[in-house]
């Protein structure tokens, strides 16, 4: 790669890279959409977020994570307002292990995944403990919350089993998928989002 | 044109008012719900926001938002009514399971909070079109280019629901499988999400190129297509939600 890249943090955007946080947005409500359509026990509604991040960078992938649970609060769950804090820490998370090269290759991008469900149920554990006494709403993360609060284990430390069991499997799943998806992709369509790219504005 | 939201044109009061003064009580209330966790208090949030619903006549629409967060809410019981750390007094029990006070008490709390949240945001997304929220949200100092994202995701999102059953009916008529074991169902996602992803990185190429031939990224001052509209009672509505969520503060500090 070249020295004189621009940071990853450049919050000058190209048009192209704006244009790609709603059809990231719309990824996401798709891969959800076909989940459920083919009975898969995960929720693979971060697709378009892991994607937005890995071809445009932290920035751009922050932005479509916090606007998708924006407009998923204000057209379909009200409750998924307080997650776009999550899905941010998500895309910004994939972004930059994506810059610093963590998307070689299979091995890479399942560690990518586990770091970014690790994040995820980070941050999730104090929005639930505010917000619904340390539950998820998840079916599987609330029976492990049960499990862990009957057996003395703390309730912070409960609710983070809660999340973690959420977030790790269906993350790691989220960023093969989007990997799988972007080694896919022809080059003239990955280089028009980066931040870093050389062509002249006029 | 098919937009992806829940808004219902009705007229009301309740639709009248300015979008930002709905913005500020749904932060109002529910910070009101932490700052007084009083069951008797949060049901008076409650009702007033129940009330509001009404008002803008649009209770009704708002009960399929609040059966999304049904398991939510029994799962918020049934957890902390058997499990919760401080649990006591026993109310009843089925077999070796005990059902508590104490985790009622802490379960009413957090259902009431709920069904304030889904309400009070029900009231600003039923009676507010994202158009007029999104252009008020801009005259305040929005970027344009955010307020361009919000309204193109709810254009996009139904267009790509179209495209997804014509992608489902072409990729079973070659002969993929959506049905059976959970290995068929996995391997029959790539090709749903392929050409859905493809398909519309293609069109952001496309639509990068239309909007910047109309002048997306010059930095000049952007005008508006609709005449601002007046909000009556605008700064007298706002100053009382305020005065209340202070008053609470008062109180919180004062007992």
């Amino acid at each position: 790669m070249n020295n004189n890249k621009k940071s990853m943090w450049s919050l000058k955007l190209s048009t192209a890279a704006i244009v790609l946080i709603p059809a990231a947005i719309g990824i996401n409500y798709i891969g959800k959409l076909f989940a459920s359509l083919l009975r898969l026990p995960l929720w693979l509604d971060s697709i378009g977020t892991v994607l937005a991040a890995m071809l445009a960078g932290p920035v751009i992938g922050a932005a479509a994570g916090v606007i998708n649970n924006l407009i998923y609060g204000i057209t379909v769950s009200p409750v998924s307002t307080i997650y776009a804090i999550t899905s941010g820490a998500i895309g910004i998370t994939v972004g930059v292990m994506a810059y610093k090269g963590w998307i070689a290759n299979v091995k890479k991008a399942t560690i990518v995944g586990l770091v970014t469900g690790l994040v995820a149920a980070i941050i999730s554990t104090p929005l639930n403990m505010i917000f619904w006494g340390g539950q998820t709403g998840n079916i599987w993360g609330d029976a492990f919350y049960t499990f862990l609060i009957s057996n003395d284990v703390p309730q912070w430390l409960a609710s983070f089993g809660d999340s973690i069991v959420v977030d790790v499997p269906d993350k790691v799943v989220t960023v093969l998928i989007s990997y799988f998806i972007f080694k896919g992709l022809p080059k003239s369509l990955t280089n028009i989002y980066r931040q870093d790219s050389e062509i002249e504005e006029l | 044109m098919n937009t992806m939201t829940l808004y219902v044109e009705k007229d009301s009061p309740v639709h009248r008012l300015d979008p930002l003064v709905k913005l500020l009580y749904v932060v109002a209330s529910i910070a009101l719900t932490y700052i007084l966790p009083e069951p008797l208090f949060i049901a008076g949030v409650l009702f007033v926001t129940l009330l509001l619903l009404v008002i803008g006549k649009v209770f009704r629409n708002s009960l399929p938002i609040l059966t999304l967060s049904m398991f939510l809410i029994f799962s918020l019981v049934i957890v902390q009514g058997f499990f919760h750390p401080d649990n006591v007094t026993e109310l009843f029990s089925i077999g070796p399971l005990v059902f508590y006070e104490e985790g009622l008490y802490v379960a009413l709390v957090l259902v009431l909070r709920v069904l304030v949240m889904i309400g009070s945001f029900s009231v600003l997304i039923l009676t507010t079109s994202p158009d007029e929220m999104v252009e008020r949200l801009i005259k305040k100092g929005m970027s344009p280019r955010i307020g361009h994202v919000i309204l193109s995701v709810l254009q996009l999102i139904p267009q790509m629901r179209a495209t997804t059953s014509k992608i489902t009916d072409a990729q079973r008529s070659r002969g993929m499988e959506t049905e059976g074991s959970m290995l068929t169902r996995i391997k029959a996602f790539f090709p749903l999400m392929g050409p859905v992803v493809l398909n519309s990185l293609n069109e952001t190429k496309e639509r990068s190129i239309a909007l910047e031939m109309r002048g997306f990224g010059s930095s000049t001052k952007k005008t508006f297509l609709n005449e601002e509209k007046q909000y009556p009672y605008n700064k007298l509505l706002a100053g009382i939600i305020i005065g209340i969520v202070i008053l609470g503060i008062v109180w919180r500090v004062m007992a």
